[in-house]
C-alpha cells in the first residue's frame, strides 16, 4: 500500500513512517516474477527501537545508539543540530560545497521530475520518504526556520517542526540515497538532491560525530590509523603480495614480481584494499597485464597508500581531505609521475575529481583511471588476446562514479567489444546508468538489518537490469558474466546474486574487467575466470 | 505616479538581480562536482570526458562551444529535461514559458515601435505593428491559460501539493492576476497603440497617455511583480547559469588553471569550525587535513 506521508509527518507520526513489503516492491523479470522466488522482508527487532532509529522505515543505517534519553538531551540535540545547520551555510565551514548547496536549496520548483530518476524511490514502490525531494524539502524548511524571521518565513515557505523525531529520522533518511546523482541529471534547474543528502550526512558527522560505523569508526578512522578500512596492515599486505605471486605462478605459469614501494616508478597503482581480501584475482590480473604490457609501476605499502578508498567523499569533508592528502603525499614521496586508480569507482572520483581542488603545490600530482591505460594496451595489441576464450554472454555495469560523475564511458566498452563476442548493454547505460545500489557506502554497511534494505530496495533496479540483459539466455546452464569494474559495485552485485540465488537459478556470475582480459590471453591455458 | 512606480520597479529588478549574481559569483570555488555529459567536451555525445585519454593532463584540453550552446538552447527554448523526463508537466509548463518569452519579445517590439515613432522610420512601422499584434496576442492567451493550468495542477496533484508552500501558489496567482488585468486592458487597446504610446512616454520621460482603469491596475501589478520577482526563486533564469556552467558542467582541473592561489587561501585561511570529536574547530582546513602523519600517528578521536 502506498502511504501518503507528508513532510510534517517526519516530526509527528508515531512508529515507522513507512513499511517495505514484497507486494509494493517493483516487480522483477522472469524467473523472479513468480511468487516464492525471493525471501520475505523481516521486521526490526523490537528492542532496537530503544537505542536505534527504527522509526523511518524499520531499517537501521546508523548503528550507533544515539537517541536522547530525556528532555535535556533532546534539547541539547536540537541546539547542536541548529549549530550544524548554521555551519552548512557558513562560507568557511562549508566552502567546499556552499554554492551548489545554496542553489539547490533556494531554487527547487517542487516539480518532482527528479523522482522518476531515482532507483530507490521506484524500486520501493514509490515510497514517499525515498523521493529525492523529501529529505531536501525538510532540510530546506529547517534552514528557513532557523534563519532570521524564521517563524514568519515558515508560514509562507512551508513549515516542519524541529524536534528529536525530525532530527533522528532525517539522519537515517540521508542514508537512503546512493548519491548516484541521477536525480540531478534529470533536474530542469540543474539542482542536486543527491548533494543535499550528502550535506545532511555531513552535518551529522561533522557536528555530532554520528555516522554509520562502517563509514566512520570502522571506515575512515580505521583507514587513517591502521592503514586500511579492511584492517589490512603494511605487514599483512607484504605477506599477501607473496601469496599473490605464488598464485599467479600456479594459475598461469608466469613468474611475476609485484613491485612494491619502488621509488621513481612511472605509475603508483592503488587498489581498493577490499580486492586484496575478497577478490585477489583482480589484483593478480592487474599485475599480469601491467607486467606483460611492460609498464613501469609500483604499489605502496605505506599506511593508507595501499587502500584507494576514501569513504569521506560520501559523508565527511574533513576525513575526505585527510585521506586524499595522504594519498597525494605518498605519491609525492615515491616520486612517481602519476597515480593510477584501479577498479574502485568512488576512489576514481574522490582522488581524481573531487580532491583536485584540495591539492595545491607539490600535492598536485597527476591522477588518472586505469581504464584508458587498459584500452591503450588492448588497442595497441600489447597482449595476445583471443576473444573466443570469452565466448559467454557478458554485460557491463557502469559504476556511477566512473561514468556519470567522471565521464569515462567508452574505453571499457571498446575493450569489451574487442574481447567479448557476446557483450550486450544493460538499459539504460553509460552516463544514464542506474547505481548498483551499493553506492555511497551501502555496499559495506552490513550491520543490523541494513543489508536487507540494500538487497530488497537499493540494488533491486540493478538486479532487474541484469536479468533483463540476459533474458535471451536466462537458464542456469548458460554461464553469464556481469562485468563490474568497481569494488563496491562488485560487492553489491555479489550480495544480490546471493540473496536471490541468481547464480544457481540463472547462471549469473560477476567480476571485474581485468579478469576478462587475462581470461582472453592466449598464453594462459586454464580459464582465469572460474565460472565453469 | 504610475511612471515613478515603473521606473522604480525596473531599477529594483535590475539591481536585485545584479546583487544575486554578485552573491553567487563571489562564493568560494567549490570542490569539483560535475555530471556528465558535459556538453562543452567534444566527447559529450557519449557522455565522455578528457579522463578517457591516457595522461590527459599532457594533452590539450579541447572544448566545443557549439556543444554547449546547443544544450543551452535546447534547455532554454524547449525545456528539454522536462520534455524528456516529465512530459505531462511539459504540456503545461512549456506553453507557459513560451508565453513569458513572447511577452518579453512583445515588450521589445513595443520599445522598437516607440522608437520607430520617435525617429519616424516609416518603412518599419507596419511590419512591427503586425508583429507586435500577433506576438502580444499569443503571449497573453498562453500566459492566461497556462498560469491557471499550472496552478490547478499544483493544487490537484498530491505529489506537487504536499510539497508546495503558500508562495508556490501565490507566485502563480500573482502572474495570473497580472496577465488577467493585462488581458482586460488589452480589450480597451486591441492593437496596442496606447501601450506603444505609453512606452514612448516612458522612453522620452514625458506625460503618459490617458489609460483605462484596467490598464492602470495592470501597470501597478506588473510593477509590483517586477519588484517582487528578483527576491524569489522565479529568478531561476539567472541561477541556472550557475547550476549548469559553474557546477554540473564545470570540469576545470587545477593543473593549468589560475585557481590555485584562491584555493591556498581557503585551505590556509578558513577555519574548519565544526565541533564533532574528530575535528578541532579552531584549526584551518590545511592544518586539520594534515593532522595525520605518514608514520601512522593520527589523532582521529571518536
Amino acid at each position: 500500500m502506498r502511504e501518503r506521508i507528508a513532510i510534517q509527518d517526519i516530526a509527528k507520526k508515531e512508529g515507522q513512517l513507512v513499511k517495505i513489503t514484497l507486494e509494493d516492491l517493483m516487480k522483477l523479470p522472469p524467473p523472479y516474477d513468480k511468487p516464492g522466488m525471493e525471501p520475505n522482508v523481516t521486521e526490526p527487532k523490537p528492542e532496537w527501537s530503544q537505542n536505534y532509529v527504527t522509526e523511518l522505515d524499520g531499517y537501521v543505517a546508523i548503528d550507533i545508539p544515539w537517541k536522547p534519553k530525556n528532555k535535556e538531551e533532546e534539547e541539547a540535540m536540537v541546539q547542536k543540530f541548529i549549530n550544524g545547520l548554521k555551519k552548512l551555510m557558513d562560507k568557511e565551514a562549508n566552502w567546499t560545497f556552499l554554492q551548489p548547496l545554496l542553489l539547490s536549496l533556494e531554487y527547487c520548483a517542487r516539480c518532482q521530475t527528479c523522482s522518476d530518476a531515482c532507483h530507490i524511490y521506484i524500486s520501493s514502490g514509490r515510497k514517499e520518504i525515498y523521493r529525492p525531494t523529501y529529505r531536501a524539502e525538510i532540510l530546506r524548511r529547517l534552514i528557513k526556520k532557523i534563519s532570521s524571521g524564521g517563524n514568519f518565513k515558515a508560514k509562507f515557505l512551508g513549515d516542519v517542526e524541529l524536534n528529536a523525531k525530525t532530527i533522528l529520522r532525517l539522519a537515517e533518511c540521508a542514508y537512503r540515497c546512493n548519491l548516484c546523482r541521477r536525480c540531478a541529471q534529470y533536474c530542469p534547474l540543474g539542482l542536486d538532491n543527491g548533494l543535499i543528502a550528502r550535506e545532511i550526512r555531513k552535518l551529522f558527522v561533522q557536528e555530532f560525530g554520528i555516522a554509520p560505523q562502517a563509514l566512520h569508526a570502522q571506515g575512515t578512522a580505521k583507514h587513517l590509523t591502521t592503514g586500511s578500512s579492511t584492517g589490512l596492515t603494511p605487514d599483512g599486505l607484504k605477506d599477501m603480495i607473496e601469496f599473490f605471486e605464488e598464485e599467479i605462478k600456479e594459475k598461469t605459469g608466469k613468474n611475476i614480481k609485484i613491485p612494491v614501494d619502488e621509488k621513481g616508478s612511472d605509475i603508483l597503482l592503488i587498489h581498493n584494499a577490499g580486492e586484496f581480501l575478497s577478490w585477489p584475482e583482480n589484483i593478480e590480473a592487474f599485475a599480469i597485464i601491467f607486467e606483460e604490457a611492460g609498464l613501469d609501476w609500483t604499489l605502496s605499502s605505506e599506511i593508507v597508500g595501499y587502500d584507494a578508498v576514501n569513504y569521506g567523499v560520501w559523508y565527511d569533508d574533513v576525513q575526505f581531505s585527510r585521506i586524499a592528502l595522504k594519498h597525494a603525499e605518498i605519491a609525492r614521496k615515491l616520486d612517481v609521475n602519476r597515480v593510477v586508480v584501479g577498479e574502485c569507482g568512488h576512489a576514481h572520483k574522490a582522488l581524481t575529481v573531487v580532491a583536485d581542488r584540495i591539492f595545491v603545490g607539490e600535492y598536485q600530482i597527476p591522477r588518472e583511471s586505469f581504464l584508458p591505460i587498459l584500452w591503450d594496451i588492448v588497442r595497441t595489441k600489447k597482449l595476445n588476446l583471443d576473444p573466443n576464450k570469452n565466448d559467454f554472454p557478458v554485460t557491463l555495469h557502469d559504476p556511477c562514479n566512473v561514468v556519470r560523475l567522471m565521464g569515462i564511458v567508452e574505453p571499457q566498452r571498446k575493450i569489451l567489444r574487442e574481447i567479448c563476442p557476446k557483450f550486450r548493454e544493460m538499459k539504460p547505460n553509460g552516463v544514464y546508468n542506474y547505481c548498483c545500489g551499493g553506492g555511497s557506502g551501502f555496499a559495506i554497511m552490513n550491520s543490523m538489518n541494513f543489508p536487507e534494505f540494500r538487497t530488497k530496495v537499493s540494488t533491486r533496479m540493478k538486479f532487474k537490469q541484469i536479468l533483463d540483459a540476459f533474458q535471451d539466455n536466462i537458464s542456469p546452464e548458460v554461464k553469464k558474466y556481469v562485468c563490474a569494474p568497481c569494488s563496491n559495485c562488485k560487492g553489491a552485485i555479489r550480495d544480490i546474486l546471493g540473496h536471490y540465488n541468481a547464480t544457481a537459478n540463472c547462471g549469473i556470475h560477476y567480476g571485474g574487467l581485468v579478469e576478462l582480459i587475462v581470461n582472453a590471453m592466449v598464453d594462459i591455458e586454464q580459464p582465469y575466470i572460474e565460472m565453469f | 505616479m504610475l511612471n515613478f512606480l515603473i521606473y522604480t520597479a525596473v531599477a529594483i529588478f535590475v539591481l536585485v538581480l545584479l546583487a544575486k549574481f554578485v552573491k553567487y559569483s563571489t562564493m568560494p570555488i567549490h570542490l569539483r562536482w560535475e555530471i556528465y555529459p558535459v556538453p562543452h567536451d567534444p566527447r559529450h555525445e557519449h557522455g565522455g570526458s578528457y579522463y578517457e585519454e591516457v595522461s590527459w593532463w599532457a594533452k590539450p584540453r579541447l572544448k566545443t562551444l557549439a556543444g554547449e550552446l546547443k544544450e543551452m538552447l535546447m534547455e532554454m527554448l524547449f525545456i528539454k529535461r522536462v520534455f524528456t523526463y516529465k512530459r505531462s508537466l511539459w504540456w503545461l509548463t512549456y506553453p507557459f514559458h513560451t508565453g513569458i518569452y513572447l511577452i518579453l519579445v512583445w515588450f521589445v517590439l513595443l520599445f522598437i515601435s516607440a522608437l520607430i515613432d520617435i525617429f519616424a522610420i516609416g518603412i518599419l512601422k507596419m511590419p512591427v505593428y503586425y508583429l507586435t499584434l500577433v506576438v502580444g496576442s499569443i503571449a497573453i492567451i498562453l500566459l492566461l491559460i497556462f498560469s491557471l493550468a499550472l496552478f490547478i495542477r499544483r493544487v490537484s496533484d498530491w505529489e506537487l501539493r504536499s510539497y508546495s508552500s503558500f508562495l508556490d501558489y501565490f507566485n502563480l496567482i500573482f502572474i495570473f492576476a497580472v496577465v488577467l488585468t493585462g488581458a482586460l486592458a488589452w480589450q480597451k487597446d486591441f492593437d496596442f497603440t496606447i501601450a506603444k504610446d505609453y512606452m514612448k512616454a516612458l522612453i522620452t520621460f514625458s506625460s503618459p497617455p490617458t489609460v483605462s482603469l484596467e490598464t492602470q491596475i495592470h501597470i501597478a501589478l506588473l510593477s509590483l511583480l517586477l519588484i517582487y520577482l528578483p527576491f524569489t526563486k522565479m529568478t531561476h533564469f539567472l541561477t541556472k547559469w550557475f547550476t549548469y556552467h559553474k557546477i554540473l558542467w564545470e570540469d576545470e582541473p587545477v593543473i593549468g588553471s589560475e585557481m590555485e592561489e584562491k584555493l591556498k587561501k581557503y585551505l590556509t585561511g578558513f577555519k574548519v569550525k565544526w565541533s564533532a570529536p574528530h575535528i578541532d574547530p579552531n584549526l584551518t582546513w590545511a592544518e586539520e587535513a594534515s593532522k595525520c602523519d605518514l608514520a601512522g600517528k593520527c589523532e582521529v578521536k571518536l
